[in-house]
C-alpha cells in the first residue's frame, strides 16, 4: 500500500513529527469550525487558535488561509498515484454515483457536457456479483479501462448500491450475503479482494457486517458485537489478500451502541493502514439526525485528517447536515431519485424559490410551457430544452426524457455542492444551512417531503414488478 | 468522429441537378458501372449528403440519444411520425412550439411520413374509403378520419423538410383489383395533398411510388407520379414480407423510372446489404427503426452482421464491438462490458444504439466516398466478401448483375462468389 495515498488535508511528507502533524492540523480545523459557528471572539476559540500557531510550521498556516480565502479549504481528497500529476476533489463534495460504472442515463459525452464533475467515481461490487463472477478476464486492465472511468477521476470501489436499502439478508460469518437483483449472492474477503486485484480500483471499501432491520435491542447487544467483531476480522483479512495498491476506506460500525462505536472507533483511529472511514448505515431504521448523532460519536475518535465517505446521505438536507457534522463526501444517488421521479430539480442552497426544491414534469401544466426548467440554468438541457418538450417524452416514455432531466439534476447537486464549498469558505455554512433547512420545511423532527425522492424510489425498487413510470401514467396509450 | 462536410469539396460543378422551391439536389459524382451517385440534398434546415440513411425518432426523440450527439454522429436528416406526434404533443402544439424543429431542438433535416401506415398497422379496425382511412380513436372509441388534407396540415404543423403523401397502404403481398385501386388511389391522394398543402416554399412533399409487386402496376404509378413533377420522389410498398427477389425488382423498375436528377428515397430499408444493393440500383435515401430498436435488444451491427451482446461468448471479450469504428462506444467500452450492462441497464442499451447509428452512418460515408472515387463496384465486392463470404444470396448477385457488377466472375483479388438461395442474414463470424 505504497502507492497511493489519499487525504484530507494537504500532507507534507518532509514534516517529520506525525503526531505534531495531526495536532496542528486538528486544531487549525476545529479553529475554522468553531468560528464558523460561534464567531471569532468566542473565547474558547481563541484555544485552537494558539494550540495551531504553536505547532504548525508557518508555511502551513499560510496555504491554509489562502485555501479558506479561494473556498478550497476544509479539505480535498487528493489521490496520488505513483508517477502520475495527482487527482484532487475538494470537499465538501459527492462522489459520482454510478450503476455498472456509468452514472445513470448519461453516456460519457452527455456527461462531459456538464464540465468538471467531482473526479470521484463509486462503483458497487454488487452490479458485477452476477452469473458471470468466475469470469475475472473480462475487466481487461481493471475498473478504470472496463467501466471507461476518466484517467483523472479517483475509482472507489464499494459493496453496496446506496441507494437500496430495504436488505433482508441474514449476514454469515463468513460472507456479506447480499440480496439483488441477480438474486442472493455470498460475498467474502477472499472474493472481495479478488475482485478487487481484478478491477484495481484507487479505492475500496471492504465488506461488513451492516446490521439489517430490524433494529437490535442494545440490552443484549450481542448482534452489534459479533457485526463489529465480523467487520474488523473482514478488514484484515481484505488488507492481507488485496494484492493491488489501493487504499483503504474502513467500513465504521458499531450500529447504535454507543459502547460499541467507541471502540471499534478506537480501534480504527489506532490503525496506520487505513485511508478514510465509510458510514454504511443506511438500512439502519432510524432517522437520519439520529444516525448523524451516531456516525459523529465514532468522529469523534476517528483521525481528523482522514476522509469520510457517507451512504445514505445524498438528498440535499441530509448532505448538509452531515457536512456540518463533518462528513466529507456524500454521493450523487439523490438526483438519479429525482430523475425517476420525472422531477426536475430546482433547490439552491440560497433558494427563494418554491418549497418543494423539484417540479413534477409530469404534470399538465408543464404542456404548453415553453420555459427551461430552471430560469437562468445554464446547464446543457435547460440551454437547449423546454419543459414542454420534456413533458413530452416524459409522457410518450421516451427515455431521453431521463437523459435530459438528469443531466439537470446533476447539475443542480454540482451547484449545490460547490455553494457549500463557498459558503464554508465565508463561514456562513451554519447559517446558510439554517435558512436553507427551514425553507424546505427540514428543521423538523419528521423526515421533509422536501427531498424524498430517495425514499420514493426505494419503495418502488422494493416492488420489482411495478414500473415507476407505469404506475404513474398508466392510462397514456402505446406506440 | 468523422464528418461528410468534405467529402465532396473537390468535386466541381454538378453533373445534373433539379430545383424546386424547397429543395435543390445537385447530382455531384456517378458510379461509371452501377447506378449508384452522390449527391448534394439543399433542404430548408440542412444540407445533406446522399446516399443518406436516416434514423427514426418516431416520438420526437431517438431513443435516449441527445440532439447534440445526433450531430456529433454526423446525422444529416432523421425522421419523425405524423400519426404519433399528431397525437402527441399534437399539432397545434407543435404549431405553437414553432414546428418540431424548435420543439424538440434539432436544426437539421426532418422527414415525415404521412401517418396512414400506422393507421393501417396499428389500428384495427382501420376502414379505407375514397374519402381517407376511417379508425377507432384508441382513447375514446369514436370514429375518426385520416384524409390527405388532414395528414398534410399536421405535416405542416410538425414542418418537416420532406414530408410524404398519404398513400392507400395495403399489405405488400397484395394482388388483383385491390393492388390496381390502392395505386390509382394514392395517385387521387397525391393530388389532393398537393392542393393541401400550404407552405410549398418552406416544404417539400414527396409522392410514394406504389403498385405492389406488379410490374405494371409499378410502372403506371411512377409514370404518373413523375408528371406531377415532384422535388423527389419515394418507393414504397417495399419491406413488407416479399421475397428479396421481387423487392430488388420493383425498386430497380421504380429508379429506372423516376427522374434521375431527383433524389429516390427507399421507404423502410435499414439492412446493410440492402443499402448497398439499393444504392448500386439508384436509390438515394433511406430510413429504418432497425439499426436503433436491435439495439436496444444488445445486438451491435458490424459489417460481417450483427453481435447478440447479451449471449454468453462475449462474456469475457475484451475486444471493442469493431476496432475500426470510432464511435464513443467501440473508442471506450469493451464487449464484455456491454455484455454485462445492455440488458441491466438503460445506459447500455444507449451505448450500442450510439453504435449502430454510427455504423450505419459511417457504411453510407463509405458508400459516398466509394462512389466519389469511383471505385464503388470494388467497394460493393469487398463489402459482400466481408458479410456473406464465398456465398451470396441470389437476389444479390442478381440485384447486381443487373447493374453490371458480376460477383460471380473473379475480381483482380480473385475474389467471387457462388450464389445461394437465402434471403436471410447470415451468422454473423466474430
Amino acid at each position: 500500500m505504497t502507492e497511493v495515498k489519499i487525504q484530507t488535508a494537504p500532507f507534507d511528507a518532509r514534516f517529520p513529527n506525525v503526531n505534531q502533524t495531526k495536532r496542528c492540523w486538528q486544531s487549525y480545523f476545529d479553529y475554522t469550525k468553531c468560528t464558523a459557528a460561534k464567531g471569532e471572539d468566542y473565547p474558547p476559540c481563541k484555544q485552537f487558535l494558539r494550540t495551531y500557531m504553536t505547532v504548525c510550521p508557518n508555511e502551513w498556516i499560510e496555504r491554509w488561509d489562502a485555501q479558506k480565502e479561494e473556498g478550497t479549504y476544509p479539505g480535498a481528497l487528493v489521490l496520488e498515484r505513483a508517477g502520475q500529476a495527482p487527482v484532487r476533489v475538494e470537499t465538501p463534495s459527492y462522489v459520482k454515483y454510478t450503476r455498472r460504472g456509468l452514472q445513470p442515463h448519461l453516456l460519457p459525452d452527455v456527461a462531459a457536457g456538464l464540465g468538471a464533475q467531482p473526479a470521484a467515481t463509486r462503483v458497487q461490487l454488487e452490479d458485477f456479483l452476477d452469473k458471470d463472477s468466475s469470469h475475472r478476464g473480462r475487466f481487461g486492465g481493471g475498473l478504470r479501462e472496463f467501466a471507461a472511468l476518466g484517467r483523472a477521476d479517483i475509482a472507489i470501489l464499494d459493496v453496496l448500491d446506496p441507494t437500496t436499502t430495504a436488505r433482508t439478508a441474514k449476514a454469515e460469518a463468513k460472507a456479506m450475503v447480499i440480496d439483488g437483483a441477480g438474486g442472493t449472492r455470498r460475498l467474502s474477503p477472499e472474493l472481495f479482494a479478488e475482485l478487487a486485484d481484478a478491477l484495481k480500483p484507487d479505492v475500496v471499501v471492504p465488506p461488513a457486517d451492516y446490521i439489517e432491520e430490524p433494529l437490535p435491542s442494545l440490552e443484549h447487544g450481542k448482534r452489534i458485537q459479533k457485526s463489529a467483531a465480523r467487520s474488523a476480522r473482514w478488514l484484515d483479512e481484505c488488507l492481507a489478500r488485496i494484492a493491488h495498491p489501493a487504499a483503504v476506506f474502513a467500513p465504521v460500525m458499531g450500529s447504535h451502541c454507543p459502547t460499541q462505536r467507541t471502540m471499534y472507533a478506537t480501534m480504527l483511529a489506532a490503525r496506520k493502514d487505513v485511508a478514510g472511514y465509510s458510514f454504511n448505515d443506511i438500512s439502519l431504521a432510524l432517522p437520519f439526525g439520529r444516525k448523524l448523532e451516531l456516525a459523529q460519536r465514532s468522529l469523534a475518535i476517528l483521525d481528523p485528517a482522514l476522509p469520510r465517505y457517507m451512504a445514505g446521505a445524498s438528498a440535499p438536507d441530509a448532505a448538509l447536515q452531515a457536512v456540518l457534522g463533518g462528513i466529507d463526501l456524500v454521493d450523487s444517488s439523490y438526483p438519479y431519485a429525482v430523475t425517476e421521479q420525472g422531477f426536475a430539480s430546482t433547490y439552491a442552497l440560497s433558494s427563494d424559490g418554491g418549497a418543494s426544491g423539484h417540479l413534477d414534469m409530469w404534470q399538465d401544466a408543464m404542456r404548453a410551457d415553453f420555459g427551461p426548467l430552471v430560469d437562468g440554468c445554464s446547464c446543457p438541457t435547460c440551454a437547449r430544452h423546454h419543459r414542454a418538450y420534456i413533458h413530452h417524452l416524459l409522457l410518450t416514455k421516451e427515455m431521453l426524457a431521463t437523459v435530459l432531466l438528469q443531466v439537470h439534476n446533476l447539475h443542480v447537486y454540482q451547484r449545490f455542492f460547490a455553494d457549500i464549498r463557498a459558503s464554508l469558505a465565508r463561514d456562513t455554512l451554519r447559517a446558510d444551512a439554517e435558512r436553507f433547512l427551514r425553507h424546505y420545511g427540514c428543521d423538523g423532527p419528521e423526515p421533509a417531503a422536501a427531498f424524498g425522492e430517495l425514499r420514493l424510489l426505494a419503495t418502488q425498487l422494493a416492488t420489482p414488478t411495478t414500473k415507476i413510470q407505469r404506475q404513474r401514467h398508466a392510462e397514456q396509450p402505446s406506440g | 468522429m468523422t464528418k461528410s462536410d468534405n467529402e465532396f469539396s473537390r468535386l466541381g460543378a454538378p453533373l445534373e441537378a433539379s430545383a424546386s422551391p424547397a429543395l435543390r439536389f445537385e447530382v455531384l459524382a456517378r458510379c461509371s458501372t452501377t447506378r449508384a451517385r452522390a449527391s448534394r440534398m439543399h433542404l430548408p434546415h440542412y444540407t445533406a449528403h446522399t446516399p443518406m440513411f436516416m434514423p427514426v425518432g418516431t416520438m420526437g426523440s431517438i431513443k435516449g440519444i441527445t440532439t447534440q450527439q445526433l450531430e456529433d454522429l454526423d446525422c444529416h436528416v432523421i425522421l419523425g411520425n405524423t400519426y404519433h406526434l399528431g397525437s402527441q404533443p399534437g399539432p397545434e402544439l407543435l404549431a405553437e412550439a414553432g414546428g418540431l424543429h424548435r420543439f424538440m431542438a434539432w436544426d437539421r433535416g426532418l422527414l415525415t411520413d404521412s401517418g396512414g401506415f400506422q393507421m393501417v398497422s396499428l389500428l384495427k379496425l382501420a376502414r379505407i374509403t375514397e374519402d381517407g382511412v376511417e379508425f377507432e380513436n384508441p382513447h375514446d372509441g369514436k370514429k375518426m378520419m385520416l384524409t390527405p388534407e388532414m395528414s398534410i396540415g399536421v405535416q405542416n404543423a410538425i414542418g418537416s423538410d420532406i414530408m410524404m403523401q398519404l398513400d392507400d397502404v395495403v399489405s405488400t403481398l397484395t394482388t388483383g383489383p385491390r393492388m390496381e385501386e390502392a395505386m390509382w388511389r394514392s395517385v387521387r391522394w397525391l393530388d389532393r395533398c398537393m392542393k393541401a398543402h400550404k407552405r410549398p416554399t418552406e416544404q417539400n412533399l414527396f409522392p410514394i411510388v406504389q403498385g405492389g409487386l406488379d410490374p405494371a402496376l409499378r410502372t403506371l404509378s411512377a409514370q404518373e407520379l413523375v408528371r406531377r413533377d415532384a422535388p423527389g420522389y419515394a418507393i414504397g410498398g417495399l419491406s413488407g414480407g416479399e421475397a428479396k427477389g421481387e423487392f430488388w425488382r420493383m425498386v430497380a423498375l421504380s429508379t429506372g423510372i423516376l427522374p434521375t436528377n431527383k433524389p429516390r428515397y427507399c421507404m423502410g430499408v435499414g439492412y446493410a446489404e440492402d443499402l448497398v444493393v439499393c444504392s448500386a440500383l439508384g436509390v438515394d435515401m433511406y430510413d429504418c427503426v432497425f439499426p436503433t430498436r436491435t439495439a436496444r435488444f444488445g445486438n451491435a451491427l458490424v459489417r460481417t452482421g450483427s453481435l447478440p451482446l447479451r449471449q454468453g461468448r462475449f462474456r469475457s471479450d475484451t475486444r471493442p464491438i469493431d476496432s475500426d469504428c470510432t464511435c464513443l462506444t467501440c473508442t471506450s467500452y469493451s464487449r464484455a462490458y456491454l455484455h454485462t450492462t445492455v440488458a441491466q441497464e438503460t445506459t447500455g442499451c444507449h451505448l450500442v444504439t450510439i453504435h449502430n447509428i454510427a455504423f450505419q452512418m459511417r457504411l453510407m460515408r463509405d458508400i459516398r466516398d466509394a462512389i466519389v472515387a469511383d471505385r464503388f463496384p470494388q467497394f460493393v465486392r469487398d463489402f459482400m466478401r466481408t458479410r456473406f463470404g464465398k456465398t451470396v444470396p441470389r437476389w444479390i448477385m442478381d440485384a447486381l448483375q443487373s447493374v453490371g457488377v458480376d460477383l460471380a466472375a473473379p475480381d483482380e483479388t480473385g475474389y467471387s462468389a457462388a450464389p445461394i438461395d437465402d434471403d436471410f442474414q447470415k451468422e454473423p463470424s466474430v
